[in-house]
């Protein structure tokens, strides 16, 4: 049982910021590392496998930092996004150069159990070069696996990969978290996330914006009002029309002009505004959400 | 406006044409697209087009080469020379290791990386013939080339009407230095080429080709002057066939002043050393046009 | 040393066209010698053939060879399957330099040896002398050059760049290069072994300590740089 623990770790490359003050705890079970192209999910898998240096806070496996330190790869089996060149050699060949690699009593039974374990025993033979992404995707997991390590970080495992086979690495995974590993992979679908891990972590651009249930956020999102400041030619008039509507739960006037507006329905509030708005011939100078990360997790995580 | 009921038919789906339409207007030719391309390729030659990075080393290496130039224009005007310390037509042999590494290093920029990241079948998705883009790519690097060859020759030339040296005899060398550039330019560019595009490792591309290139020459002058030493220069002779280097010094021994260990010494060999520089960039030119070929076919 | 890592180095630089060329050089290097051995009476060709191959053919395999073991897999990122391993990054970094030190031992520097006895076989020691240092600078140019694979993508061209325009083109023009030229280092362990090889003139211990000095530097600036390899996203 191992937690990779990330202490408000920041990476930026000149003035870029990838990943922004990010804190969060990687624990035993799936977790979904979700979040839209460019939101520093691979920055972040680097950071977490140590080939990355944190330009500012910690990343932490266990107590020990990760960063230049070898011994952290007893523990962690990592699948990067990055193909395999190592075309050349037959798929039992590479997973068994990694059983080696990490010294293993048994390189040759721990490769076979690898190669069991993704179903890649029959086509082991056949060199790399011939694999179809899948089947590549499969022998990287191996490879990552072959070690029987407690921590998994996969990048983006189930890009390319076809329907059947996504199932099957599906599994897979969920088997893992199920037997206590610590299993994170990143995607920026939705709906894959879903389907294998509870437990997410949002990221959007490079901010850490949600964490924990999937479901529970979700519920969070839509329970909890979302904060909005109006600026308009006619405060008070915007204010009695608006506190009539249903998907308004609270409206007040900010000192210095605005109306601040709590609203409960974020869908029809937008198409309700406009409408008050003209028919009580105000004009709208300003809108603007005032809980900006939640506000991005939430079109994300509703479809927006 | 027609019947307006057709829109939205009752008890049947409808998908309706939004309008979206493929481009039917005029088209440019493979001409044009073949100029955008040689256009593009020399600019990213010199990483023009491309990341800071790319620019450094091609512009150290024609800094380098110019660096000469510049220095005997500054000798002839603080010493005042009547005659420029070097001939045009040398320049070329005597910073020969400079133009193998920009010939070398630049070549997989055009041959290879299209190649080896398979965006070779986006250029070939247009009205473009693999020959047509094989052209191309070697015309860019030939221009490239003989943009590195020729600038030393022109600041020297400029150095020369500066200092009022007679003008039709700078001319006519000049002439015959920018002519003998072009036949080396034309064969450099042909290996360099051909072995870009069959290595489609940046790196070990310019390794073979500065192997093939500085070996191949330095196996030639070893054997030229032990041939001269041992007085056999037909040995040398023959032997100056087998480079590119070699046989544009044999040429330069031939057309100008300068003088080499054992130059051609005869008219057939004269015209034998021009044939063989000319059928090398042919074949070179040949051996990229089929390579391309086969690279569309498969 | 790990014999893993030994392997896959092997199968990255004999495998594949990168091992023709690399076989390619030395053959042609002694292939000249024969022919011109054969062609002539005296010593002759000696110092021209002898020259290519100590200023030309070695540092080329050195650099072939040094590259090809660490080279295309920084280059493509696929170094990570390697270094996601609990290996020290310097047992890495000696792996990968003990094949290219080979490789440049057997194709670079006993080339020479032969080279010499072909050339003038009355000459054993002359020849042993080239062989030597070449083997000594092969050992200093194999670390310089994984060195530099380990740091920029470039290291074929700046290699190049070193051996060609700094020892070879500023060499002959100023002749205080010789004291941070490798090649002068090896030739000047040469001159100390027969008194036929020309020496530069940097005295022997200066030679020897720099050259072993640029090799375990290099050497432990590859491992270094291992430890601390960044994983960036696709371009």
């Amino acid at each position: 049982m191992s937690v990779l623990t990330l202490d408000t770790a920041s990476r930026w490359y000149g003035n870029v910021v990838a990943v922004n003050g990010i804190s969060m705890s990687v624990r035993p079970g799936v977790t979904g590392l979700l979040g839209p192209n460019g939101a520093g999910k691979t920055t972040l898998i680097a950071l977490m496998a140590g080939f990355l240096a944190p330009s500012a806070g910690t990343v932490t496996l266990d107590g020990e930092p990760v960063w230049r330190h070898t011994d952290a790869y007893r523990t962690i089996g990592l699948v990067p996004e990055r193909e395999l060149s190592f075309g050349y050699l037959t798929g039992r060949q590479f997973v068994r150069a990694n059983a080696e690699l990490h010294g293993l009593v048994e390189p040759g039974a721990s490769t076979e159990r690898a190669l069991a374990t993704v179903e890649m025993v029959e086509p082991a033979e056949r060199r790399i070069g011939t694999y179809s992404k899948g089947m590549r995707q499969r022998v990287k997991l191996a490879s990552a696996l072959v070690h029987d390590p407690a921590v998994l970080l996969l990048d983006e495992p189930f890009n390319g990969v076809d329907p059947r086979q996504r199932l099957h690495l599906m599994t897979l995974l969920r088997q893992m978290g199920v037997e206590g590993r610590t299993v994170l992979f990143s995607s920026h679908i939705l709906e894959e996330v879903e389907q294998v891990a509870r437990q997410i972590e949002v990221v959007v651009s490079g901010r850490h914006a949600a964490s924990g249930d999937f479901g529970q956020i979700r519920r969070l999102m839509t329970d909890r009002p979302v904060q909005y400041v109006v600026v308009c030619d006619d405060d008070r008039g915007l204010a009695g029309a608006l506190i009539a509507e249903p998907s308004v739960v609270a409206v007040s006037l900010r000192r210095g002009g605005g109306v601040e507006v709590s609203v409960s329905d974020f869908g029809s509030f937008a198409v309700r505004l406009p409408v008050v708005a003209r028919g009580h011939g105000i004009r709208i100078l300003e809108l603007t959400p005032t809980d900006e990360s939640l506000e991005s997790v939430f079109a994300y995580l509703v479809g927006g | 406006m027609a019947d307006p009921s057709v829109a939205t038919p009752e008890g049947r789906s409808v998908i309706h044409d939004l309008g979206y339409r493929p481009y039917t207007g005029p088209r440019l030719g493979s001409g044009p697209i073949a100029r955008a391309l040689v256009g593009t390729g020399f600019r990213n030659t010199f990483g023009l087009g491309r990341s800071g990075r790319s620019k450094v080393l091609p512009f150290l290496l024609l800094g380098l080469n110019l660096l000469p130039a510049f220095i005997v224009g500054g000798v002839m005007v603080l010493v005042g020379l009547d005659e420029l310390p070097i001939a045009f037509a040398e320049y070329a042999s005597t910073t020969q290791v400079l133009l193998g590494i920009f010939v070398a290093s630049q070549a997989p920029v055009l041959f290879s990386r299209d190649l080896r990241h398979g965006t070779i079948s986006l250029y070939l998705a247009r009205p473009l013939r693999s020959d047509t883009y094989a052209l191309a790519r070697w015309s860019s690097l030939l221009g490239a080339t003989l943009l590195f060859l020729v600038l030393p020759v022109l600041v020297l030339y400029t150095v020369a009407l500066l200092g009022e040296m007679d003008v039709s005899d700078q001319t006519a060398d000049a002439a015959v230095a920018i002519g003998l550039a072009a036949l080396l330019a034309l064969s450099l560019t042909g290996v360099a080429g051909l072995i870009a595009s069959w290595s489609t490792r940046r790196g070990f591309a310019v390794a073979a080709t500065i192997a093939l290139l500085l070996i191949g020459n330095g196996i030639v002058t070893a054997i030229q002057e032990i041939a001269r030493e041992e007085g056999q220069p037909q040995v040398g002779e023959v032997a100056g066939l087998f480079s590119p280097y070699s046989l544009y010094r044999g040429l330069m021994a031939s057309w100008t002043d300068v003088e080499t260990a054992t130059p051609p010494t005869s008219t057939a060999m004269e015209v034998t050393y021009l044939v063989v520089f000319l059928a090398l960039s042919a074949a070179c030119l040949g051996g990229l046009v089929w390579r391309y070929r086969r690279v569309a076919t498969a | 040393m790990n014999t893993t890592i030994l392997r896959l180095s092997a199968q990255a630089l004999l495998g594949r066209r990168r091992g023709v060329v690399l076989v390619l050089i030395p053959a042609v290097l002694v292939v000249l010698a024969v022919v011109v051995s054969i062609l002539t009476d005296d010593e002759i060709g000696y110092e021209s053939v002898a020259n290519l191959g100590f200023t030309l053919a070695l540092p080329l395999v050195a650099l072939l060879a040094a590259t090809a073991v660490l080279g295309p897999e920084v280059d493509d990122g696929s170094i990570v399957y390697l270094l996601s391993k609990p290996v020290s990054r310097h047992v890495i970094a000696r792996s990968k330099y003990a094949v290219a030190w080979a490789a440049t031992m057997v194709l670079g520097a006993l080339p020479l040896l032969v080279v010499g006895l072909v050339l003038d076989a009355s000459e054993p020691r002359q020849a042993l002398a080239w062989g030597l240092g070449a083997a000594v600078a092969g050992t200093a140019y194999t670390a310089l050059f994984l060195g530099l694979a380990a740091v920029t993508r470039h290291a074929v061209v700046i290699g190049l760049l070193f051996v060609l325009i700094w020892e070879g083109v500023l060499g002959t023009a100023f002749a205080g290069v010789r004291w941070a030229a490798i090649g002068g280092w090896g030739r000047e362990v040469a001159g100390e072994i027969s008194p036929l090889v020309p020496v530069v003139g940097t005295g022997l211990t200066y030679a020897v300590v720099a050259a072993a000095f640029v090799s375990v530097g290099s050497l432990w600036f590859t491992g270094d740089r291992l430890r601390s390899f960044t994983l960036r996203g696709d371009e």
